[in-house]
């Protein structure tokens, strides 16, 4: 049976101990006001000179009114009385640095220490504005859908799988139903399992494409990249999501023209919302470039990150605009690191721009996003931005029928996938082929 | 045996019809069968029981409804750990599996020739990438928390290990190209070998048999929708004898708990991959090589490695046989092959295991010259200095998958 989570009512006049008594019994719960009346000193203020109303005063406590007034406290008694007040005694000091009982160095003392603050965008953030907030920090510009090069690996007969659909439903159902004994499993189970699954059979192609076993993935691996907007120290740091590196880096999917037209690009703001809101603020930080790999990785280039959202509860669980969002730093992120690395820590506007795939998933709905950094001077909100597609809530299946739905003992519904859609693995696939799979209109491009 | 006694009734009754024809179909009875009591306390009472309860085992509609019956009792069962501390443990699971262990690997099946045949340099490569990356270009914490040393590096390198190479080599071997890669699954069996008496509680003094249980967690499992060949016949005698040990489970240690009887290969029945192809398991920080030297018991080394294998080949291959159908009181027809790799990053042995019989009851077992059969190797190096790597035994790494 499900806990009762809202207080019971007790029986009728009965008085609760806690509760006001008198005139005010039965006010215990916190109705919310209504709004105040509308009248001229509501609307416009109280006149000048006029007392404010008691409510509005500045209340301070009865020490600082009455000078010379303290406490009556137990202290002297040293022992506890219930009608005198609580003694504010000094804090104990140990005389001596014990280490495992120390509280550490005081931020200020830190040697990393800085007054200007940080604002680090981690795994745990969930941005207010989401797309529109990273973008701002990005200094990026989004673009609807896929770019044309990818939907148009999606359009090659030659890069489907054998028996695609059945094999993507078994994927599914596996995921979704016969991972446990249990009737449902839980999403911290299914959520990556599909994943993998999905990865297993992009994986398979690599008899048709030999450089797609030129390819590696990494999980548990820290990036850090730190960037300048408009008088902010921004950062990106920590653990982000499963990395799948390449030896040859993406090729740059938007044309020179394209990049040169996003110039005249306006980011858009949301005043009076800083952009830096739900960031968090630190003064202690080192502003340090790193991709998660020493130097001589023989997989340098990252290629495509996948996220994965599976936690249990729903509160906890980012919302799908909030994991656009978080893609987006972190694609971002690793791309500048690495940009960097490859061409130095002076902001310029890239020869080579850097793309970075991305795509989140909580186990239904998948996100797809392609990156493309342009330039690393992002100081100012003017000159070229950088670019992003980004495909949205893109359903693999309706839902899942996990008991047969049996109407009159006829079986009407049976248990299985409902409502799935091909395409959303076809694009999966082609952001997975997207840098081993030579296509036409590759050579237009440069 | 009471219907041809009231046959045999009816027959001296009308002798006088011996030799006359019998046109008509013979008369119905005149009473019903009369069979041993169902519920009286007595052996009679119990066989009939138990001639029941297989009755509507055998005659289950589907697999699903045939396992939930044969594992609807609960009641008390050692829980037999494949990672096992417990001393000479590969001997103990030997007499509870009815296993015998051959050192060595089974005789080798037609190798794959032609142009479809691996190249080994890429797949050595590629190994060696998984190493680098693991070992040393991915940043990591400095020092892992205490005991999990083995998620740490072992555990990712074998994970990248088995996904590159299954990858690779799918391009050879079709069979790999449609299996299933789990990450962590769990694999259970129940059976039930040998009887005993029960000695405490309000069924004292009644003859039980033996209950065992395997929950098995291996690190990741390939699983194919085709059956693998088996190795040797179905009844291959075996040079070899199943080790008898004359104590109770009690002593090895293992311990006796009473929840769901599952039986589970990673996958429900629904799922087309049903048949396994290779394990690979993680040796845990607590048996590891170093600890065990430091105790003094270098000789288990090799016995954690068997007991694992013997252990959890067993319960994946029998459970796979029930996935088909087959339980102790029907027999298998055709011998169900795994393979599982064990190691704790660093050495590596190989395991291949047949299941010929699963009649392990006592009842079952009385006429059933068959033996399931474990071929196993000791553990090697496979890999040496940091910076000269050499991989000697990939060709035999790479054979499982093959």
């Amino acid at each position: 049976m499900a806990g009762l989570w809202w207080p019971a009512r007790p029986a009728a006049g009965a008085l609760r101990a806690w509760a006001p008594r008198g005139p005010h019994r039965g006010k215990t719960a916190q109705v919310p006001r209504r709004p105040l009346p509308r009248t001229p000193w509501t609307t416009r203020g109280p006149p000048p000179g006029a007392p404010l109303p008691r409510s509005w005063q500045d209340k301070r406590p009865v020490q600082e009114q009455i000078p010379g007034l303290e406490q009556v406290t137990y202290a002297g008694k040293q022992y506890f009385v219930p009608w005198l007040a609580r003694p504010r005694l000094p804090r104990w000091e140990r005389g001596w640095h014990d280490p495992r009982h120390s509280p550490g160095p005081r931020y200020e003392a830190m040697p990393l220490y800085k007054e200007r603050v940080c604002y680090v965008c981690h795994q745990r953030t969930k941005m207010l504005e989401g797309v529109r907030q990273a973008l701002w920090l990005t200094k990026t510009k989004l673009m609807e859908g896929l770019p044309p090069k990818v939907l148009s690996i999606i359009d090659e007969p030659a890069n489907q799988l054998e028996n695609e659909d059945e094999r993507v439903q078994n994927a599914i159902s596996h995921a979704r139903v016969w991972i446990t004994t249990e009737l449902i499993p839980k999403r911290e189970s299914y959520c990556p399992v599909l994943l993998e699954d999905l990865l297993h059979l992009c994986r398979t192609m690599a008899s048709k494409y030999p450089s797609l076993s030129k390819r590696m993935l990494a999980r548990d691996y820290k990036v850090a990249a730190a960037w300048e907007r408009e008088s902010s120290i921004l950062q990106v740091r920590g653990m982000n999501g499963i990395l799948l590196n390449a030896i040859n880096p993406l090729l740059p999917v938007a044309s020179k023209d394209e990049i040169l037209a996003t110039e005249n690009h306006v980011l858009e703001t949301f005043h009076p919302i800083s952009p830096t809101i739900d960031l968090q603020e630190v003064n202690v930080y080192e502003e340090r470039h790193d991709t998660g790999f020493r130097e001589g990785y023989p997989y340098p280039h990252p290629h495509t990150l996948y996220f994965v959202e599976s936690a249990n509860v729903r509160p906890v669980r980012f919302r799908p605009e909030q994991l656009r969002a978080k893609m987006l730093m972190f694609a971002f992120g690793n791309a500048l690191a690495k940009a960097k690395i490859l061409y130095g820590d002076d902001p310029k506007v890239l020869e080579h721009p850097v793309v970075v795939q991305s795509i989140g998933t909580e186990g239904r709905i998948f996100q797809f996003m392609v990156f493309q950094l342009n330039t690393t001077d992002l100081a100012s909100s003017d000159g070229v931005k950088n670019l992003v597609w980004i495909d949205s809530d893109q359903y693999m299946y309706d839902y899942i029928r996990y008991l047969p739905g049996i109407r009159k003992k006829v079986v009407k519904f049976p248990p299985g996938i409902y409502g799935y859609r091909p395409d959303t693995f076809k694009k999966f696939l082609a952001l997975y082929l997207h840098g081993a799979v030579q296509d036409s209109t590759q050579t237009q491009i440069l | 045996m009471a219907a041809p006694r009231g046959w045999r009734l009816a027959g001296q009754g009308c002798c006088r019809l011996l030799h006359t024809e019998r046109s008509a179909a013979p008369p119905p009875p005149l009473y019903p069968p009369v069979v041993a009591s169902h519920t009286a306390k007595s052996k009679s009472a119990k066989r009939r029981r138990l001639e029941y309860f297989y009755q509507q085992v055998h005659e289950a509609p589907s697999i699903a409804e045939k396992l939930r019956l044969y594992g609807r009792l609960q009641r008390l069962k050692y829980v037999v750990y494949p990672q096992t501390f417990s001393l000479n443990a590969d001997r103990w699971y030997q007499s509870f599996t009815k296993t015998v262990f051959v050192p060595g690997l089974p005789p080798a099946g037609a190798q794959p020739a032609g142009p479809g045949a691996p190249d080994l340099s890429e797949l050595r490569s590629l190994a060696c990438d998984a190493l680098l990356q693991e070992h040393f270009y991915q940043r990591k914490r400095e020092r892992p928390f205490l005991y999990r040393e083995q998620q740490h590096v072992p555990g990712p390198f074998l994970t990248q290990l088995v996904s590159s190479l299954s990858a690779a080599l799918g391009s050879s071997n079709p069979l790999l190209a449609t299996s299933c890669l789990d990450l962590k699954p769990q694999v259970n069996f129940y059976w039930e070998r040998g009887e005993t008496v029960v000695c405490r509680g309000y069924r004292t003094g009644r003859i039980d048999p033996v209950r065992f249980q395997i929950d098995d967690e291996p690190l990741i499992q390939i699983r194919v929708p085709k059956q693998l060949p088996e190795f040797v016949p179905l009844d291959y005698s075996v040079p070899g004898e199943v080790p008898v040990i004359n104590h109770k489970p009690d002593k090895l240690p293992l311990f006796k708990r009473q929840y769901d009887n599952k039986i589970f290969i990673g996958s429900k029945v629904a799922d087309p991959c049903s048949y396994g192809h290779t394990q690979f398991h993680l040796i845990p920080d607590k048996l590891k090589r170093e600890r065990l030297l430091k105790a003094n018991l270098a000789d288990q080394i090799e016995v954690t490695y068997r007991a694992n294998g013997i252990a959890s080949l067993f319960a994946w291959t029998a459970a796979q046989a029930m996935y088909q159908g087959f339980w102790c009181e029907a027999d298998v027809t055709r011998p169900f092959v795994s393979q599982a790799v064990i190691s704790d990053g660093k050495y590596f042995a190989f395991f291949c295991y047949q299941l010929n019989t699963l009649a392990l009851t006592v009842k079952a077992d009385q006429n059933n010259p068959r033996k399931n059969i474990c071929w196993g190797t000791e553990n090697f190096e496979e890999y040496g200095t940091r910076n000269h790597f050499f991989l000697p035994s990939l060709r035999i790494l790479c054979a499982p998958l093959l």
